[in-house]
């Protein structure tokens, strides 16, 4: 069987500087996958290219449930099942907490098969924000918008979820019930995930396989344990002993 | 579409008191000024539906009021068709200018929207001066018929069509579309993210709230007998996003009320003289300053909550 997602020779260059460079990678079907690198390795452009956000260079390939989604507009992408969080929340001012769940839903290509309202308010207690339903956007805590901003992509039931640094901010506390909150969807819906993050710690336990990203390319891909051990890696987050070398080339 | 029953009444209790002050007050004067509040609540309804609920300001509505009125005095005058083509005509003709500009300026970000409709009301304005053999130039088009004859006949059709008006665009604003509306205005980057066609809601919004702005042109010209370059300016779009302020912006039934008490308002003051603008300017400056939100709508819904409380 194919891949859900296969990406090859994706690049995007503003002016001189690549933010993607000739990435290649493949997401299986039911996978959760960590994408990792450190500030400013293009990991949310890369989003923003697959969303279709922004339009890559010519001569990438981007094959999702084998459909190309190449020149797609960001909402056509969306309806065929790819829903995203943001790494800053965005979520709709100005309206209720259930209001916001129930429009993530409304350009679900799924129609008018389920009860919207039903489904916002399930995923909403689901997400543990049961019983905030009618409180303005506005007035729920950092941590609280995030657990929003995933009951939001949820409501479209996708099949593939890309979050955007899902952990950011928050307390560890908040981290543990999140990351059960994500286990619990993949498998209940069997849901593929492809999560953002450049914490280590926090999601190596999450995901199954990680791909690794720094000045736009992709250094290395495995498993958790294998990611860690990769020299490439480790030049990336701690730098190498001879330092020298790796500075200039990455001045340059 | 009304989501409580005590929403029924005021809309109930509404229609009464203006369907009553002619009958209570009688006289032309105070039916010439009820009928212009009426159709300014018409326009002023419009203009909340598309850029109330989305945020995407309009700062020249009166592009839809002239092209509207515009539209009967030619087919009035003309070519001499029947007054009442005019209102389809000027809804068709008001549809086309929301999208010749919609279509190019709704799909960027930035203020290329609100820029436009700005100089597009302007442009109106000028080339009704320099075709002047067509148009009339400042004179503008005159003898137009009356809808209907009878002056008070008159004013209860533009009742009836403001009532409409707002039923329509509040019965939408509370559906599923009206709930994209108002998340476009949330956030239209998350809008696209959940596979909604940001675009063309705000596109099919604003066709929405032309076609009906340019009926109320129409009916505008109908009643003043005739039509001058002056419907296109700059101050009357002005006016309207003010009446939608004080009223409540993207309450919908707010601006009607908004509308309807300035142009009341204005005629009050008459008799200070030379204090009216003044007067107007402050009392106005005071309500934006002390009630951001606008003083309809949120008195409404405070005095409903004070009856949940009663009761």
């Amino acid at each position: 069987m194919s891949a859900l997602l296969e990406v090859v020779d994706l690049s995007k260059h503003f002016g001189g500087l690549y933010a993607v460079r000739n990435v290649s990678f493949a997401i299986e079907r039911g996978e959760i996958v960590g994408i990792l690198g450190p500030n400013g390795a293009g990991k949310t452009t890369l989003y923003n290219l697959l969303t279709g956000f922004i339009a890559p260079d010519p001569g990438a390939r981007i094959v999702f449930d084998g459909r190309s989604l190449l020149g797609l507009a960001p909402y056509r992408i969306a309806a065929l099942g790819i829903s995203r969080t943001f790494q800053l929340c965005r979520p709709f001012i100005g309206m209720s907490v259930l209001e916001n769940v129930v429009v993530g839903g409304l350009g679900s290509r799924h129609g008018e098969a389920f009860d919207r309202d039903a489904r916002a308010q399930a995923l909403l207690v689901r997400v543990g924000l049961g019983g905030k339903e009618r409180l303005a956007v506005e007035a729920l805590s950092y941590g609280d918008q995030r657990r929003l901003e995933i009951a939001r992509a949820l409501a479209a039931r996708p099949t593939l979820l890309l979050l955007d640094e899902p952990f950011a901010g928050l307390g560890s506390g908040e981290i543990d019930d999140l990351s059960a909150l994500i286990r619990q969807v993949h498998a209940e819906e069997g849901l593929t995930v492809v999560l953002i993050e450049h914490k280590l710690r926090e999601f190596m336990r999450l995901v199954s396989r990680v791909i690794a990203l720094d000045f736009g390319a992709v250094i290395a891909q495995g498993s958790p344990e294998d990611i860690v051990r990769h020299p490439a890696v480790i030049e990336a987050y701690i730098g190498r002993g001879d330092a020298e070398p790796t500075e200039t080339a990455h001045a340059a | 579409m009304f989501r409580k029953p005590i929403d029924l009444a005021g809309a109930a209790a509404f229609v009464a008191v203006m369907a009553a002050l002619p009958l209570v007050f009688t006289g032309n004067y105070l039916i010439g000024v009820l009928t212009v509040s009426v159709i300014y609540g018409i326009w002023a309804v419009t203009w909340d539906f598309m850029s109330g609920l989305t945020g995407r300001e309009n700062f020249g509505h009166s592009l839809f009021i002239g092209v509207g009125a515009y539209t009967a005095g030619f087919m009035n005058t003309s070519f001499g068709l029947p007054g009442w083509w005019s209102l389809p005509a000027a809804m068709a003709m008001a549809t086309l200018f929301a999208l010749a500009i919609g279509l190019p300026t709704l799909r960027l970000k930035g203020p290329y929207f609100a820029l436009a409709m700005l100089s597009g009301a302007a442009i109106m304005q000028r080339l009704m001066l320099i075709f002047w053999e067509h148009t009339g130039g400042e004179e503008g088009i005159n003898g137009l018929v009356p809808l209907i004859r009878s002056q008070l006949g008159f004013y209860y059709f533009a009742l009836a069509a403001l009532v409409a008006i707002t039923a329509l665009l509040l019965a939408l604003a509370r559906s599923r579309w009206g709930l994209v509306l108002r998340a476009i205005r949330g956030d239209e980057a998350a809008c696209q993210a959940s596979g909604i066609n940001a675009t063309f809601y705000k596109i099919a919004a604003l066709v929405i709230s032309a076609a009906f702005a340019g009926v109320g042109g129409a009916m505008y010209a109908h009643y003043q007998l005739q039509v001058s370059p002056q419907l296109f300016a700059v101050v009357t779009s002005i006016t309207i996003i003010t009446m939608v302020y004080v009223g409540g912006m993207a309450s919908i039934y707010g601006p009607v009320g908004g509308a309807i008490l300035l142009v009341l308002l204005t005629e009050l003051l008459r008799n200070f003289g030379e204090w009216r603008l003044m007067i107007y300017s402050c009392t106005l400056i005071l309500i934006l300053f002390f009630l951001p939100n606008g003083l309809i709508a949120p008195a409404w819904r405070r005095l409903k909550a004070a009856m949940g409380r009663g009761e």
